[in-house]
């Protein structure tokens, strides 16, 4: 074999293999992302019960209820509210009044179902969608943004 | 008076690093030896002055100095000693600190270990070296300053986060960091090499040695972070294709890449373009990594601290590094000589081959994880690209990859024989054949995805041993055996073990998340659970004081076939300070298995929430990347790579052997 | 002193460390590749003897290495090329400049100047400067220790009614009340503490708690409160009277008269009773501070020369330590609980709430 067409078979095999990988990685997102969406834009954008989304906001205060293993809360954005139902065992820093993002799909009476809970994993901490969902809304509030390095530093 | 003399000394620090940068680099161009001389006592002496300034930070965390404003954020006078030392990297700030603490660390290993090194391309390398510290510097005292101070102390410390109170955080962020931060060193040295427009096999046996350490660290820490995740997170997951972990893993992939091709460019002088460039692509890759992590783009269930202001600096650093050696790269690249040939058939091919998949695994990591970001940004449109998409693509792309691991040992250099190859391994073939069937007449019809790539498995790990078996061979003259493998050199050793090490991670993963059950239910006391032939009897749960919080012990019982056969304590834990909660997940290994529970909310009649877990095989996970980092310290430990190691001239051999 | 001390022998370390390097003439060791080449043409002698390779391959591997040996040694060594004026300048830059420019930016960005505060310093702060705050801080990290430690809870009790913190002060109560049980004057200060969490509704919850605190008579909170329920329930005689009761008890300066006719004075202004009518007490209020002291001084002397002829009031005695305190005069406030007890000498019960009262004040141990 010459070198030419040592480097041939080389650049054809790297071209043959990064060509499976795009294959791969357009199929796989096509089928596996997720889109993230506020209660607000649950409604707006009509979105199909059995539509895997993330849905994020607020757990509205006085909602959670809980029997046995089954929890039931609702998700605000303080315009728009989603009833959410979770089978299973929730966050350590689930709370009512703070922030949630949920994994699941919307059954056929508009009511989420999620199958993961994601609540922020430190009390400064707010998740980003969920912070950008409720400003849209006008429900931000500054001191969820507070980090903890941002505070307490010299003027 | 002790985070002052910390903050001053990290400014001596920033002065040196500007010292390094600037006097052997202008030494090298000039070709004057002093200048080039002055960067290994500034080196080791910048390091030095980090590692004071460090000290310093941990002594203010000791002694609760709450007059200084990370201490206050990040600490509580009533936390357990270890976690005050902890807490010193438990926060942005100090892992900057820690961050800089090793990337001048490694400057000054290679000032100590490198007097086998041309001067000039020593100069150069500790100059990029600086280059990099000094930025980082810059970014922590200007945007990260650990030692800002409080004009009024207020009297108690808002506590770290509890999460971050485990043991885990002791050793996983430094484990992780020197992975991260010794690809700077090989950086360097790629960056020298291309302004001096030498690179040959010699800079390949230079640089082996700090790629392969770097890349022992990484797999620790990698691995060490996801057991932290795994037991303290509560979820019973240990890899979540979290933004954060593919920022660790992406330079992980790429320094293995860069190890398999430094070796072909050391033995055949070929791939040198190539391996300068991986060299640059990991240390960039930690770079991101960093990037994601620190300035706060990310949504991650891991960060921990995060600051958008930062980004923009941060950004500017990784523009710079990544962006100015891949100019210089493309600039000087085309003028590096083509090394030795090789047929695609041969050792040289196989590692190519390793190269293509793992740096394709590495970039569809890239693309999953970056997606999200560049889609937010250009049509406001957020989505998740969750495990599924990592799953899919990276599952794929590994099988051919493992499944050439056995192969590649066994190829000769420059031309190879495939058919022999395979014959030699028809031993390993016939094994996990026999696995296969066996676990597929075992789990019945679970699909033959799960067998199959049990037998991958262990097809790896009987490929290893036989590459041995073959170099020594024990099988065909067993008698010299002992002496054959005595005299092996540690890096075939290396290799063999290393691979050992990915079988046996592989295994622990197919069979954890193929096999593994679970289970949740509400329980009251003395109620029981049945999973996977043990009975897990609930206790009762009673209160109990920790030393800076109050948990929540549930006692189960664990009874296989009514024999008792120990006791499990998941607790849940509230911590004042900062009025938060965690949860203690009770582990139980069963041999390489785990039980594993977690506790959820208790109920007001004394009912709790439980989720147990049977864990099949887990720990091999874990034990392989052990095993992974045992192959590297062998082949470290070769006489051949050692760094700087004097070499007996040959005239006092002769004289010894009189 | 000792700070610039250290920070000038740092700036000497750092200094050496670029002149050291300067000084030496001999030039530091040069590895070089050639030497990397022949270790290679060794390793594979090595692996030939020993097996690893066919000789065929060796000696290919040989020629290989062997003609990169000769490549690298035939590379001309650049010239070194010293220079005494470069040392010179580099030794001028590290000794002038560089202690000046990592002064500068440390002074732009430290605080030389301010002292360290470690924990072990700060607990010997008196406990008069600390602020409510750090002081909340350190009982609650005392009762993280001894949750049990129902004093503990008294004490902050009242502290978190002080700084808002509501929800925290019926917690505490709680705690108070579970452990060292139930007396009226704690459970008035549920009764207190869930009024103020409800935004100052009583609640049902709270109502029980001021019912079971208004058993003793003496408890004016319960009382009071319990007036407050009446009138938020619409029954607005029936807290006329009960504000009416208590006012006649109360002194011409007890505290909370201020509070009763003002309260009073909210349902029905003929209620209010003669005495320091609200004019008198708007009076006070347009005062100065410095008059309104003079004239709660005034009255708190009256007071004291009363007691001091009949030392059988009891009420009197409450209410002239109470009065101290508000004046800020600790000292006279625990002579007077001195004297106090010694006026009872008999009677523990009222020793007993002479105790409470100090105990309320933070004016025990």
């Amino acid at each position: 074999m010459t070198r030419k067409q040592r480097r041939l078979i080389l650049i054809g095999s790297c071209l043959a293999v990064l060509g499976v990988a795009v294959a791969l990685i357009l199929g796989a997102l096509k089928d596996s992302i997720v889109f993230f969406n506020s209660p607000t834009d649950v409604v707006e954008k009509h979105i199909k019960p059995g539509t895997r989304i993330r849905l994020g906001g607020l757990v509205q205060t006085g909602s959670f209820a809980r029997q046995d293993l089954d929890a039931r809360f609702d998700v605000t954005d303080g315009k728009t509210s989603i009833k959410v139902s979770y089978r299973g065992i929730l966050p350590d820093l689930f709370r009512e009044g703070q922030g949630v993002v949920t994994e699941g799909a919307l059954d056929a009476n508009g009511s989420f179902v999620a199958d993961t809970v994601l609540a922020k994993h430190d009390e400064t901490y707010m998740p980003k969608e969920v912070a950008d969902a409720l400003k849209k809304q006008g429900h931000w509030k500054d001191d969820y943004g507070k980090t903890p390095g941002s505070e307490g530093r010299k003027p | 008076m002790i985070a002052e003399i910390g903050h001053y000394a990290l400014v001596l620090a920033l002065g040196l690093a500007v010292i390094q940068a600037v006097v052997p680099v202008i030494g090298a161009r000039l070709n004057d030896p002093t200048l080039m001389a002055v960067a290994e006592p500034v080196a080791i002496a910048q390091f030095g002055f980090v590692a004071l300034s460090f000290a310093a930070l941990t002594a203010s965390y000791v002694s609760s100095d709450f007059s200084v404003a990370n201490v206050v954020i990040n600490s509580h006078s009533t936390m357990p000693l270890i976690y005050k030392f902890t807490s010193v990297w438990g926060n942005h700030e100090g892992s900057m600190l820690l961050w800089v603490l090793i990337l001048t660390l490694f400057g000054a290993l290679v000032a100590l270990f490198s007097a086998n090194l041309p001067a000039m391309l020593r100069a150069d390398a500790l100059g990029i070296q600086a280059l990099i510290a000094l930025a980082f510097h810059l970014f922590i005292l200007v945007t990260s300053n650990p030692f800002a101070r409080l004009q009024e102390p207020p009297f108690e410390g808002r506590d770290l986060n509890p999460v971050l109170q485990d043991f885990g955080l002791a050793v996983h962020p430094p484990f992780l960091y020197l992975g991260y931060v010794g690809f700077s060193v090989t950086f360097s040295f790629a960056v020298a090499a291309l302004i001096e427009g030498r690179i040959d096999a010699a800079w390949a046996r230079w640089v082996r040695p700090w790629a392969l350490a770097a890349w022992m660290a990484l797999t620790l820490g990698i691995a060490m972070g996801s057991y932290w995740a795994y037991y303290e997170l509560g979820w019973g997951g240990w890899w979540f294709w979290d933004p954060v972990e593919n920022a660790s893993l992406m330079p992980w992939l790429a320094g293995t890449a860069l190890l398999h091709s430094a070796v072909v460019m050391e033995k055949r002088n070929a791939l040198k373009v190539w391996t300068i460039l991986l060299a640059i692509l990991a240390f960039s890759l930690s770079l991101i990594g960093t990037f994601l992590v620190r300035s706060g783009v990310l949504t991650s269930v891991h960060a921990f601290a995060t600051d958008p202001t930062r980004g923009v600096f941060i950004l500017g650093i990784l523009v710079f590094f990544i962006g100015g050696a891949l100019s210089l790269y493309a600039w000087r690249a085309p003028a590096l000589k083509q090394g030795g040939l090789f047929a695609p058939i041969s050792r040289e091919g196989a590692l190519v081959f390793n190269n293509l998949f793992l740096t394709t695994v590495c970039a569809t990591i890239f693309v999953g994880t970056l997606y999200p970001l560049a889609l937010e940004a250009i049509t406001a449109e957020k989505i998740s690209v969750g495990a599924p998409f990592f799953n899919a693509t990276v599952g794929v792309l590994a099988i051919p990859l493992l499944f050439a691991v056995p192969f590649g040992p066994l190829l000769a250099w420059k031309r190879g024989d495939l058919l022999g190859a395979a014959q030699r391994l028809i031993a390993a073939f016939g094994i996990s054949l026999v696995v296969i069937v066996a676990a597929f007449a075992f789990f019945g019809a679970k699909g033959v995805l799960a067998p199959a790539a049990i037998g991958l498995a262990v097809f790896i790990m009987i490929g290893a041993l036989t590459d041995i078996a073959e170099r020594t061979q024990v099988i065909n003259q067993p008698s010299n055996a002992f002496r054959r493998a005595a005299g092996l050199p540690r890096g075939a050793w290396g290799t063999a073990v290393a691979h050992l090490g990915v079988g046996i991670a592989l295994l622990g993963i197919v069979c954890e998340s193929n096999f593994g059950s679970e289970h949740i239910a509400s329980v009251k006391p003395s109620q029981t659970v049945a999973l996977a032939g043990y009975d897990l009897t609930f206790e009762g749960a009673v209160p109990r004081q920790g030393p800076n919080y109050r948990e929540l012990v549930a006692k189960f019982t664990i009874r296989r076939d009514g024999q008792i056969v120990g006791v499990m304590e998941p607790t849940k834990r509230s911590f004042a300070a900062r009025a938060a909660s965690t949860t203690e997940a009770a582990l139980m290994a069963r041999g390489v298995s785990q039980l594993y529970l977690s506790l959820g909310e208790p109920g007001t009649d004394g009912s709790i929430v439980v989720r147990a877990y049977y864990k099949p095989l887990v720990l091999l996970i874990w034990l392989g990347a052990i095993v992974m980092f045992a192959g590297g310290a062998l082949s470290l430990s070769d006489r051949r790579l050692r760094v700087g190691a004097p070499k007996p001239s040959r005239s006092s051999i002769l004289q010894s052997a009189k | 002193m000792a700070l610039w001390f250290v920070l000038a022998l740092m700036t000497m370390t750092a200094v050496f460390a670029v002149l050291w390097p300067l000084s030496r003439t001999r030039s530091a060791t040069s590895g070089s590749d050639v030497a990397v080449y022949r270790d290679q043409l060794e390793e594979v002698e090595r692996d030939r003897v020993a097996g690893l390779i066919a000789a065929p391959e060796a000696e290919a591997a040989r020629v290989e290495v062997a003609r990169r040996l000769i490549a690298a040694a035939d590379t001309p060594e650049a010239k070194l090329n010293p220079s005494l004026r470069r040392r010179r300048m580099t030794a001028v830059a590290a000794i002038g400049i560089f202690p000046l420019a990592a002064l500068a930016l440390y002074l732009a960005l430290g605080s030389p100047l301010q002292p360290g505060s470690p924990v072990s310093a700060r607990a010997t702060i008196p406990l008069q400067q600390q602020s409510i705050e750090s002081m909340i801080a350190q009982v609650e990290a005392h009762l993280e220790k001894n949750p049990e430690d129902g004093r503990g809870w008294e004490v902050l009790a009242p502290a978190y009614l002080r700084t808002g913190r509501y929800d925290d002060a019926v917690k505490a109560v709680r705690n108070a009340i579970r452990i060292l049980g139930s007396t009226p004057s704690r459970e008035a200060d549920l009764g207190e503490a869930l009024t103020a969490a409800a935004n100052g509704i009583v609640t049902a919850e709270a109502k029980a708690a001021l019912e079971r605190g208004a058993t003793d008579a003496g408890q004016e909170k319960a009382q009071y409160f319990l007036g407050l329920a009446a009138e938020q329930d619409g029954k607005s005689s029936e807290a006329i009277s009960i504000w009416r009761r208590q006012l006649e008890r109360a002194g011409p300066d007890a505290p909370w008269r201020p509070l009763l006719v003002q309260s009073l004075s909210r349902l029905d202004p003929k209620a209010v009773p003669p005495g320091p009518t609200l004019d008198d007490i708007a009076a006070a209020q347009s005062l100065s501070a410095e008059q309104r002291n003079e004239m709660i001084a005034g009255m708190v002397g009256r007071l004291a020369a009363r007691l001091k002829d009949d030392a059988t009031d009891f009420d009197g005695w409450l209410r002239l330590i109470r009065a101290y305190m508000v004046l800020g005069d600790r000292d006279k406030a625990r002579a007077t609980i001195v004297n106090a007890r010694s006026a009872f000498p008999g009677d523990s019960e009222k020793r007993q709430r002479i105790d409470n009262l100090a105990r309320s004040l933070g004016l025990d141990g």
